[in-house]
C-alpha cells in the first residue's frame, strides 16, 4: 500500500532552478515513468522523493503522511541507481543482504530472504561472485535484488537500463514489468527513452526543463498530447510539424491552408488567437498515407528505410526538412521522387503559438 | 607488441641504472664499512676489499651500546604509535573533507597545507614550552604527539584525494538502505579505501621514522625512551667514532622497516597507480 503525492515541489541548486512547481498524485501499485530529455530534472525529482535531496519548497506525502524531512527508511522507499552502485568488495550474497544486515535481522532470516530474492531474479548460482565478475544484466539484477529484499513500499529506478545493449534492454523491460506484477507495489521509473516509458508505464509523467508537461496513460499522451513538446516527445518516429497559414476559426474547428491540398477544416476545439496568421499543425508519420488522388502534401523523398513490414520515408515537405512518413512495407516509392501524402483531418494535431494543443474532437477512446 | 625500440630501451635502463647507483651507493658503502675492521677504515690508500673483513661489528654493537635493542624497539614503537594516532585523526577528517560541505572548508584545507611549510624546527621552542606545561617532557608521548600532529595535514590531503574517487552512489545507496554514517564509513568506504589507507599509513610511518630524531633530542632526555637515530650517537665517543659498528647498527635498525615495506610494496604501487574503484 503506497500512494505518493508531490505538492508544488520547487528545487534550486544555489541560484539555478531545476524544478518548477511540480505537483503529482501517484496511486497505489501504479507503475509511473518520469520521462524527458537529458537534464530536465528527472533524477533530481526522484532523489527528492527518495530523500537524498531536499526540495527547496513543497511537500511530499507517502501514504498520506508528510515525509519531506524523513529519512529514506522511514519513507519506505528503495532505489536502484543508474550506475547500479554495487559494493565491489562484497559478493552478490552480501550485496543483496546489505540492507538486511543494516536492519540487524537474524542470520537465518537473512539467508531465507536473500535466497528468495536470488530465485526471483535467477541469481542463485551467482551468489558467491563479486560484482566485477558479472555481466551488465546480472549486475542490474543484483541491484534490483538489493532493493526488493526489504519489501519497500515504493521502488525508485533511475534509468536502470541505460547501460545495457538494445537486446538486453528489451528483455529487462519485460522482466521489470513482470516484477511489478509479482511485487504488486508502487514503482517510479526514470528514463529518457520514450519507448521504455510507453511500454512499461501505467501512467507517464513528461517533464521538460523542470516543468511537468503532462501526466497520463501512454495512450492518452499519444492521442491527446496537451502540448507540442509532448506531441513531439511521445511516439516513434516523431510527429511532423508544419507551420501553415490560418484561414478562419469557428465553432467547427480551424481552417488552414495545407500545402497543395489547400483549404482544410481541422476538427478541434479552437482557441482563438489574435496574434499571427500562421498556425502549427502536427501529423504523426503513421497517420500519413499515399494519396489516392492527384492532390496531397508534396514530399520530396530523400531517404528510404525498408523495415519489411513497413517503410519509413524521410524527406522534406514545405518548410519542414525532416518530414517522415510511415507507409506499408511494399509501397512503391523511390528516392528523389516527389510523392503526394494524404491524412485524415481528424488525425491532425493543432497547436497555438505558445505550443498549447487544441483539443481534437474525434479521438479513439482510451 | 613492443612499446619501445631497442635503443629507447637501452637509454631507459641506463637512466634507471644511473639513478639507482646514486640512491643505492651510500647504502652499499654503509654495508661495506660495517664489514671492515676499524683500522682498515683509516688505511691509506683506500682499499675496497681486504681479507680481514668480517661480520664482527654486528656482534660487537650489542656490547658497545647495551641499550641498542631497546633503541630499535623504541624507533619502531614510536613510528607505529605515531602512525596509528595520525590515522585516527586523518580518516574522519579526510572523509569529512571529501564528502561534506561546511563553512571554512577551503580555508582550513589551505591552512593544513600551510602548516606543512613550517619545518618542525621552527616550532621546536614553542612546542617545548607546550609539552613542559603539559608535563609530557621525557615521555614517549613527547615524541609521538608532535610527530603525529605534523603528519596529519599531509595525510588528510592524500586520503581525501583517494576517498573522492569512491563513487558517491555507493554511499547514497547504503544511506537509503538505512545505514548510519559510521556504518557506511566502516563497511563501505574504508574497505574500498584500503590501498589509499596503506599509502597514507606508509607515508606517515616513513615521516614518523624520519622526524623522530629531532623530537627525541629536544623533548626527551631519558635514555630508555630514545629511538635509534638518537641512540646511535652513543657510538660517537669523545675520542673516536666507531664507524663500522655505527654502520652495522644503522643497518640492523633499518631491517624491520625494510621487511614491512617488502610486504606492503604490492599495495603501495597499486595504491599509487590505480585510479578510481570500479563500481
Ligand atoms: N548537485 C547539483 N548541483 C547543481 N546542479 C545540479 C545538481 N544536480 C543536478 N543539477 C542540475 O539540475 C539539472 C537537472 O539534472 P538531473 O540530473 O535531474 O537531470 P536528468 O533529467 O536526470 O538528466 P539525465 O537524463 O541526463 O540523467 C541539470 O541542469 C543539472 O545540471
Ligand atoms: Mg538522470
Amino acid at each position: 500500500m503506497a500512494t505518493v503525492s508531490l505538492k508544488s515541489i520547487n528545487k534550486l541548486f544555489d541560484t539555478t532552478q531545476v524544478l518548477y512547481d511540480v505537483s503529482l498524485d501517484i496511486e497505489d501499485k501504479e507503475f509511473v515513468v518520469f520521462v524527458g530529455p537529458s537534464g530536465c530534472g528527472k533524477t533530481t525529482l526522484l532523489r527528492i522523493i527518495a530523500g537524498l535531496e531536499e526540495a527547496t519548497s513543497g511537500e511530499i506525502e507517502i501514504d498520506g503522511i508528510e515525509v519531506s524531512k524523513a529519512h529514506p527508511i522511514e519513507r519506505g522507499i528503495s532505489m536502484v541507481f543508474q550506475s547500479y552502485a554495487l559494493y565491489p568488495h562484497l559478493n552478490v550474497y552480501e550485496n543483496i543482504a546489505f540492507p538486511l544486515r543494516v536492519a540487524k535481522l537474524h542470520k537465518t532470516e537473512i539467508e531465507k530472504m536473500v535466497q528468495r530474492a536470488a530465485e526471483t531474479l535467477k541469481l542463485t548460482d551467482r551468489l558467491q561472485y563479486k560484482p566485477g565478475q558479472l555481466s551488465g544484466g546480472q549486475r542490474q539484477r543484483v541491484a534490483i535484488g538489493r532493493s526488493i529484499v526489504r519489501n519497500p513500499k515504493v521502488f525508485l529506478f533511475d534509468e536502470p537500463l541505460s547501460n545495457l545493449d538494445a537486446a538486453l534492454r528489451g528483455e529487462m523491460r519485460v522482466e521489470l514489468s513482470k516484477l511489478h506484477k509479482n511485487l504488486d507495489t508502487t514503482m517510479i521509473y526514470v528514463t529518457h527513452d520514450q519507448v521504455e516509458a510507453m511500454t512499461m508505464a501505467d501512467r507517464i509523467v513528461v517533464i521538460s526543463e523542470g516543468k511537468l508537461e503532462q501526466f497520463g496513460t501512454p495512450m492518452e499522451l499519444y492521442h491527446r498530447p496537451e502540448s507540442k513538446f509532448v506531441a513531439g516527445f511521445i511516439g516513434h518516429p516523431k510527429m511532423n510539424f508544419l507551420s501553415v497559414p490560418r484561414l478562419s476559426i469557428n465553432s467547427s474547428g480551424v481552417t488552414v491552408d495545407l500545402p497543395e491540398i489547400g483549404e482544410q477544416l481541422l476538427p478541434v476545439d479552437a482557441i482563438d488567437m489574435i496574434d499571427g496568421q500562421k498556425i502549427e499543425v502536427g501529423i504523426r508519420p503513421e497517420d500519413l498515407m499515399l494519396s489516392a488522388t492527384e492532390t496531397g502534401l508534396p514530399m520530396k523523398v530523400e531517404v528510404l528505410e525498408r523495415l519489411g513490414g513497413s517503410t519509413l520515408v524521410y524527406g522534406s515537405v514545405h518548410d519542414n526538412q525532416n518530414f517522415c512518413a510511415l507507409l506499408p512495407g511494399d509501397t512503391n516509392v523511390r528516392e528523389e521522387e516527389i510523392i503526394k501524402l494524404a491524412v485524415n483531418p481528424a488525425n491532425v494535431h493543432v497547436f497555438d503559438s505558445k505550443g498549447t494543443a487544441m483539443k481534437r474532437r474525434e479521438v479513439p477512446i482510451v | 607488441m613492443e612499446r619501445f625500440t631497442f635503443v629507447q630501451k637501452f637509454f631507459l635502463y641506463l637512466g634507471i641504472a644511473v639513478f639507482l647507483t646514486f640512491i643505492l651507493l651510500p647504502f652499499f658503502e654503509m654495508f661495506m664499512t660495517s664489514l671492515r675492521p676499524l683500522e682498515h677504515l683509516f688505511r691509506s690508500p683506500y682499499q675496497f676489499w681486504s681479507d680481514d673483513m668480517s661480520f664482527q661489528a654486528y656482534f660487537d654493537i650489542w656490547d658497545t651500546v647495551p641499550l641498542l635493542g631497546r633503541y630499535i624497539f623504541n624507533s619502531v614503537f614510536l613510528a607505529s604509535v605515531t602512525t596509528f594516532l595520525c590515522m585516527m585523526f586523518v580518516i574522519p577528517a579526510a572523509y569529512s573533507f571529501a564528502r561534506f560541505k561546511f563553512k571554512g572548508k577551503t580555508i582550513s584545507l589551505s591552512l593544513f597545507l600551510g602548516v606543512n611549510m613550517f619545518a618542525g624546527a621552527v616550532l621546536l621552542i614553542p612546542l617545548y614550552k607546550l609539552l613542559r606545561s603539559m608535563g609530557l617532557l621525557n615521555t614517549y608521548a613527547a615524541m609521538f604527539v608532535p610527530g603525529a600532529a605534523f603528519l596529519v595535514p599531509t595525510g588528510i590531503w592524500l586520503l581525501k584525494a583517494y576517498l573522492e574517487k569512491i563513487p558517491i552512489e555507493l554511499e547514497e545507496s547504503a544511506w537509503i538502505d538505512g545505514a548510519s554514517r559510521m556504518y557506511i564509513l566502516r563497511r563501505v568506504v574504508l574497505p574500498l579505501a584500503v590501498p589509499g589507507l596503506i599509502v597514507v599509513g606508509v607515508a606517515s610511518f616513513i615521516g614518523a621514522y624520519a622526524q623522530q630524531f629531532l623530537f627525541a633530542i629536544t623533548f626527551n632526555q631519558k635514555r630508555e625512551y630514545m629511538p635509534l637515530p638518537a641512540g646511535i650517537f652513543e657510538f660517537v665517543g669523545y675520542q673516536s667514532v666507531i664507524w663500522n659498528q655505527l654502520m652495522a647498527a644503522s643497518i640492523v635498525g633499518i631491517i624491520p622497516v625494510l621487511i614491512i615495506f617488502l610486504f606492503l610494496q604490492k599495495y603501495l604501487v597499486e595504491g599509487l597507480t590505480k585510479g578510481a574503484v570500479k563500481g
